[in-house]
């Protein structure tokens, strides 16, 4: 398989170019190193700004490298490190289920209503989306969620309601019907059942579309904080996201209620707070992210699956 | 009957699609569609003591607010407007980007800008809000700073609604770009490469192979893609048009979208009810464009319709 | 303080001697008074020595726990503090005290879920801001008109008419106010470091002097701005309409004044008040100075005149206190800029009883303890003494470890004869605000009105409206962005539109009846 993959990445390098193919190449590395660089330049304000003091910002604004260092901001985060670790591991505790679980339905799903012969997959795709206009609002929905489900302070909580998204379903939807339908009639006619064809065949097909799915399933994930906010109760049961929103709601509610809290609060640095925030919250994706990425590197070649 | 005795039928040919569906289908109806019920609170005045059902009904009242002194009209055409452009130009963006990048051979830098062009999804639209009021305000602001630098007048951004528009649209497409070009890059690679060498070998340039393989090849993802924008069309992204414009009245005829008026509002009727109206009024208009979208859809290529 | 304390148990004894029902027919505050104060002193001395021992009503035989929700989110020396009040309360009541917190980042979603769960608990910390009227009118709070003066009866003894008033919604009473003082009063607090650069006797004392303040800020301190205004709202003009001697109507919306001294004000909407094109030249000629930002409306920044980005800030004597206690540096000064002072809402911070709870004539028994007994009030507000909090000599206190504890969270339990001041409060904080409560009259100027609570209900769809407009055209006005003649003409306009005839004749019936009612 490696193999196969390197083969086909280096074989169009292999063609002389033309000229006209040359000034689009040069276009090309133009236009997405242009885009990489809008995209880039904010982040390093971003972490240079989480490392500079809040004075400093005040007065003088962002810079690419931070006018006065400081860990302050940091400090705040990390002032009881075992809960952000906690924190992180109910993250990435509650990321690699809902992914795994949510990629499996939502493969499933998707390949039943892209089925051309199966009659009701109108039906059901309209029921699926549905959901997304319609729905029943955060009040009556965190009744029934409480007193009929039970979801209060469970993790199930935190998975069950982004398990299933009627948009990733669409998606991977359109990734299982560029695979021949011809592919499964053979494979009928062959003997084999529902179950294993949607095994053997589609799944190995669907790489990148997994990739995709499993890549937003998890992004949505990590980076929910709504959820926890309204079903969580036990701080040491908070994920990284809601653990950091509610430590900057905390520093910035403290600062303007102090007046009538009849206490004085310090000065709290709220804007590289924000910012230290989103760069303890992106690390690990960023970090992990080009693992994710060879997926999406070279195409899978059907010809290698059905020798 | 005859309904039941189809799908009998269906069901008896195709046991395994409908287990394969079964799942999703339980986990959507329990956990979506039960609390639907909590609809009704758009039409009935909402006590504490009473609750959901036995609150007394009160007709439209609820809906009455968002077309008072006419301002309905414009959020609604507000939040349309806003939604086409983003629509646009973030799906057009992602496109480009999605066909650059694939074309690029260094695989260094190919894999990078990949993960630098994801990195904008990762900052909130707090922190959107911090850059934006420093990069635009009138005294401090990054761009003043660069006009009188150069011995020009500053220019007061805050005061020039018609401005936040393009400002609004150029941060959407700064965050989604990188996000959207992901489920591209993936419908492209899953095209097998090897009919990119076949045509290759067969003398197509490369604008040739990009305009009868890599388009076709994601036409029914994109089309995908603008039906679920489409279907989100009233709905406006709260969270990046408060964190951007905030409490700045000037901008509110250019910027205001229902999300923003009901969420000030709230302030003042802080009801229930009031909310719920809002939502409905949404789902029902997206519910309606969705239905004539996609009938036309279906139309043209029913493979491309989403249900 | 002594005077403030007096006349705060004068006003209660007057409240203890009606009846509930009858609040709104109230007698002469001049005639009641002897007795009241006769009886005062020795109410104080009762309610420090015996607790809440003599409550003779209450069977405290079983052993309680009740649930109080709070909103803040929770310290992390809570575990000593709680342990520490339930040894008291053991003691003194047969119960416990269970505290759930909502932190700052769910208490919008979470506390209205709160009722509307069905979660059974006992006492709740309401406020102004978190929407109490709306929430008593929908029916998420029991019903005190009859277990208050009965289970909390010293508490009950203190509360002061108008303030039982402002708790009564719909003619029921829902809340139990806090016993704080706090005022209408608005003023200016000031760098004194640059006053003193302008001269060594140089104090703010007008709008005049803010100006020439103002063009000396610019002329040597040009990083800073003059007048601090942010995205939460200009207070400038609110600060003005004060000063001009006038009232605002209700909180919630700024736009409708009256004048309180008139014996029936009238109603008017603040682009109808006379020498408002006065004020408006006077903000458009600051904003072309630069006083403030072109862009304050989008600036978040709340925190510019404690850090130096800002020489002057138009607020509250408490924000004061606090510059001053946070910054020394600086020399903050105070200047009232509030001709006619009077208490403020006491539903800025209340104790509710949730429709749930199982026992509420224990929480309100718990509620009197803590509102009267200074043991059980410092084991409340500042936890555990050497371990939370250091007391000085006069009694003031300090936070031993902000990260550990802080006295958060307990508003609605504060006492004006119970709290203590933090140390390093400025005297004239206390000094001024004794003068306040010495020329407060019940029943005569802004102060009649103390007990004033307008219900939008019948006109909450114009009102909505009037605030978006108010919002979207007077905040930009009010800052002068925009010229003052077309400005005007327009936010007029959409008021209009937006049916400020209608709220207008509505808050007029309202107040009308409210005087009427004071006969």
């Amino acid at each position: 398989m490696a193999n196969d993959k390197d083969l086909a990445v280096s074989a169009p390098k292999k063609i002389k170019l033309s000229a006209s193919s040359k000034t689009f190449y040069v276009i090309c590395y133009v236009c997405v190193g242009l885009m990489a660089l809008i995209c880039l330049i904010p982040f390093i304000l971003l972490i240079s700004g989480s490392f500079t003091s809040e004075q400093w910002i005040r007065f003088h604004g962002y810079g690419l490298i931070p006018g006065e260092f400081s860990v302050e901001a940091y400090n705040i985060i990390f002032k009881t490190p075992q809960r952000i670790v906690r924190a992180y591991g109910v993250s990435i505790m509650i990321t690699v289920i809902g992914t795994i679980c949510g990629l499996f339905l939502t493969t499933l799903t998707a390949y039943v209503i892209a089925r051309k012969d199966f009659k009701y997959r109108n039906w059901f795709s309209f029921f699926f989306y549905f959901t997304t206009l319609f729905n029943g609002g955060m009040v009556s929905t965190y009744i029934y969620y409480i007193q009929y489900l039970h979801l209060k302070d469970s993790y199930l909580a935190l998975i069950l309601p982004s398990m299933f998204n009627v948009f990733y379903l669409l998606i991977m939807r359109t990734f299982v019907a560029a695979i021949p339908d011809a592919l499964i009639e053979s494979a009928k006619l062959d003997g084999a059942g529902e179950w294993r064809i949607f095994f053997t065949i589609i799944l190995p097909l669907l790489k990148s579309g997994l990739a995709t799915i499993g890549l937003f399933l998890a992004l949505g994930y990590w980076n929910d904080w709504y959820n926890a906010m309204l079903y969580m109760n036990t701080e040491t049961k908070y994920p990284l996201q809601y653990m950091l929103y509610s430590i900057q709601q905390q520093t910035q509610a403290l600062a303007s209620i102090a007046s009538q809290a009849g206490i004085s609060v310090q000065n709290l640095p709220s804007s590289s707070l924000k910012l230290a925030m989103a760069v303890v919250a992106t690390g690990p994706i960023v970090i992990l992210y080009p693992f994710v990425q060879k997926y999406f590197v070279a195409g899978i070649t059907i010809g290698s699956v059905k020798g | 009957m005859q309904g039941f005795r189809n799908f009998a039928d269906e069901f008896k040919r195709h046991k395994a699609l409908f287990a394969m569906i079964a799942p999703a289908f339980i986990l959507v109806l329990i956990l979506q569609y039960l609390p639907m019920t909590g609809m009704v609170l758009a039409f009935k005045n909402y006590r504490y003591d009473q609750g959901v059902f036995g609150s007394a009904w009160n007709g439209i009242a609820n809906f009455r607010y968002l077309f008072a002194s006419g301002t309905g009209w414009l959020i609604t055409r507000n939040t349309i407007l806003y939604n086409l452009l983003n629509l646009i130009t973030s799906q057009l963006l992602a496109v480009f980007i999605a066909i650059f990048i694939t074309e690029i051979n260094n695989m260094i830098f190919k894999k990078i800008s990949q993960t630098v062009i994801l990195l904008p999804y990762f900052i909130s639209w707090v922190v959107v809000g911090v850059f934006v009021y420093s990069i635009f305000n009138y005294e401090t602001g990054l761009i003043n700073g660069l006009i009188t630098k150069a011995g020009g007048d500053p220019v007061n951004f805050y005061g020039m609604p018609g401005a936040w528009p393009v400002i609004i649209c150029l941060f959407n497409s700064w965050k989604w770009t990188g996000y959207n070009s992901v489920i591209y890059i993936a419908a492209i690679m899953g095209v097998d490469s090897a009919i990119h060498e076949a045509a290759a070998i067969d003398g197509a340039n490369m604008f040739q192979r990009i305009r009868h393989i890599t388009l076709p090849s994601i036409r029914p993802t994109l089309v995908t893609m603008i039906l679920l924008q489409v279907g989100r069309i009233l709905r406006g992204d709260f969270e990046m048009f408060y964190q951007i414009v905030g409490n700045n009245g000037q901008l509110y005829n250019a910027t205001d979208v229902i999300d923003t008026y009901v969420f000030r509002s709230l302030l003042t009727n802080p009801d229930i009810g009031v909310t719920a109206a809002a939502t409905f009024y949404q789902s029902v208009l997206c519910f309606a464009i969705i239905m004539i979208v996609n009938a036309i859809v279906k139309r043209i290529d029913a493979d491309y319709a989403l249900f | 303080m002594i005077k403030g304390k007096l006349r705060k148990i004068l006003s209660g004894a007057l409240a203890a001697a009606m009846c509930v029902g009858l609040l709104a027919g109230c007698s002469d505050p001049g005639a009641s008074a002897p007795a009241a104060s006769s009886g005062s002193g020795d109410a104080a001395s009762e309610s420090g020595a015996e607790g809440g021992a003599e409550l003779a009503d209450l069977d405290t035989s079983q052993e309680v726990e009740l649930v109080m929700y709070v909103v803040s989110d929770r310290p992390a020396g809570q575990d000593v503090v709680d342990e520490n009040l339930n040894k008291l309360l053991k003691e003194k009541l047969n119960c416990t005290l269970k505290i759930n917190w909502i932190g700052w980042a769910e208490y919008q979603n979470k506390y209205p879920l709160l009722f509307s769960s069905g979660e059974a608990f006992d006492i709740a910390y309401c406020a102004t801001w978190l929407n109490f009227s709306d929430l008593a009118r929908k029916g998420a709070f029991k019903d005190l008109g009859q277990l208050l003066p009965k289970y909390a009866p010293k508490n009950y003894a203190m509360q002061s008419e108008s303030a039982l008033s402002q708790a009564t919604i719909d003619g029921t009473l829902y809340a139990v106010p806090t016993l704080l003082a706090t005022y209408t009063a608005y003023g200016a607090i000031y760098n004194g470091t640059i006053a003193k650069e302008i001269g060594d006797d140089f104090k703010i004392n007008s709008w005049e002097d803010i100006e020439t303040y103002g063009d000396f800020v610019k002329a040597n301190h040009p990083e800073m701005e003059v007048v601090d205004e942010y995205s939460a709202g200009p207070e400038i003009g609110f600060t003005w309409f004060k000063t001009e001697g006038q009232h605002y109507f209700d909180n919630g919306s700024r736009f409708l004044w009256y004048d309180p001294s008139e014996d029936k004000p009238t109603v008017y909407a603040n682009y109808q008040y006379p020498t408002i094109k006065d004020f408006l030249d006077m903000t458009h000629r600051w904003s072309e100075k630069g006083f403030w930002s072109k862009s304050a409306l989008s600036d978040t920044d709340s925190q510019k005149t404690q850090t130096g980005k800002a020489a002057l800030r138009l607020h509250n004597i408490d924000n004061y206190r606090d510059f001053v206690i946070q910054h020394p540096e600086f020399d903050f000064q105070w200047t009232t800029f509030t001709k006619d002072v009077a208490h403020l809402p006491y539903t800025q911070d209340c104790m509710v009883i949730s429709n749930t709870s199982k026992n509420p004539e224990r929480a309100l028994a718990f509620w009197d303890l803590v509102t009267t007994d200074q043991e059980v009030y410092d084991a409340l507000m500042y936890g555990v003494l050497g371990t939370t909090y250091t007391l000085d000599d006069e009694g003031n206190f300090a936070i031993t470890d902000g990260d550990l504890y802080q006295t958060s969270a307990m508003w609605a339990a504060r006492t004006t004869e119970l709290n203590r001041n933090q140390q390093g409060t400025p005297d004239d904080y206390n000094t001024i605000r004794e003068e306040w409560e010495k020329n407060i009259k019940a029943g005569e100027g802004t102060e009649k009105f103390a007990g004033f609570v307008f219900d939008p209900t019948p006109v909450q769809t114009e009102l909505t409206a009037c605030q978006n407009v108010y919002q979207q055209y007077w905040w930009p006005l009010e800052l002068g962005y925009t010229d003052v003649e077309s400005g005007l003409a327009e936010y007029q306009k959409n008021m209009e539109v937006a049916g400020i005839d209608k709220v207008l004749a509505e808050a007029q019936k309202q107040l009308d009846a409210y005087v009427e009612s004071l006969g």
